[in-house]
């Protein structure tokens, strides 16, 4: 417990994705986190960690990601993830737009809307060429929308 | 982590998705609706009662099957959604573009 953050670098590569929950998960049951907020967890990191392992770095080229947390409370989770790849804020981008039918709706867009609505203090910095996110899970008040 | 077993009924072809539903793994089943749907089947009922968690690319992967039906004038029909998935369907608000029933006996009486 404490604003220590564990840290571990992953490929960004799909094929470390499970060790990327696993990582996590250690963290959240730490924390002391239920099954259920861990499943929520885990979409929020799946999110972050495939946009890295898709758009981060050229195609052809390897690159990692780094992944840490902090145990501040029992009950929260600190988290943060890095990469040296382009700059990209995945934070910056608009909701779909959810009235649109079957026909209409595109394809893309509901993670970043899921992790909005179960992420605490999100927030995106480019600092010494790399981009960072980072969460605090759960959220402090359930979303009312 | 994710189990498929699509049976072939009369009216329907029943399609059991259980476990975990993540990008490792989305292609399975979109592969497996969209053979289905090659073969002619129109109507897809996806039974869901055991599926404990699916992420944005799973929930994208039941839109696209739903949009390859649509000009087929199939249906996309889930049914058992309960817990975590049934919440990231509410809350992305693609339980309204689909028929949902509480369970398989239901989804297919609707038929």
């Amino acid at each position: 417990m404490g604003t220590e953050f564990v840290r571990r670098t992953l490929p960004a590569h799909i094929d470390a994705l499970q060790e990327c929950f696993a990582f996590v998960r250690e963290g959240a049951r730490l924390s002391g986190l239920s099954d259920d907020d861990m499943n929520r967890l885990d979409l929020i990191m799946e999110e972050f960690f495939m946009n890295v392992a898709r758009h981060a770095y050229p195609a052809g080229q390897s690159g990692d990601i780094e992944l840490g947390y902090a145990v501040p409370a029992p009950g929260t989770l600190q988290v943060k993830i890095s990469d040296s790849g382009k700059m990209f804020n995945p934070l910056a981008s608009s909701p779909p737009d959810f009235s649109r039918g079957v026909a209409d709706r595109p394809l893309g867009g509901m993670g970043i809307f899921l992790v909005n609505e179960m992420a605490d203090s999100l927030s995106y910095s480019w600092l010494d060429n790399r981009n960072t996110i980072s969460f605090t899970y759960p959220k402090s008040e359930p979303s009312g929308s | 982590m994710l189990d498929i077993e699509s049976t072939q009924l009369e009216k329907a072809v029943l399609v059991k998705v259980a476990g975990r539903l993540d990008a490792g793994n989305t292609t399975l089943f979109q592969s497996e609706c969209d053979a289905w749907i090659a073969k002619g089947a129109t109507r897809l009922v996806v039974e869901l009662s055991n599926l404990q968690y699916v992420s944005s690319m799973g929930l994208s992967s039941f839109l696209a099957v739903a949009k390859a039906l649509q000009p087929k004038s199939g249906a996309l029909i889930l049914c058992g959604l309960h817990g975590l998935p049934r919440q990231v369907f509410e809350m992305t608000r693609l339980i309204g573009l689909f028929p949902v029933f509480d369970t398989t006996e239901a989804a297919l009486a609707s038929l």
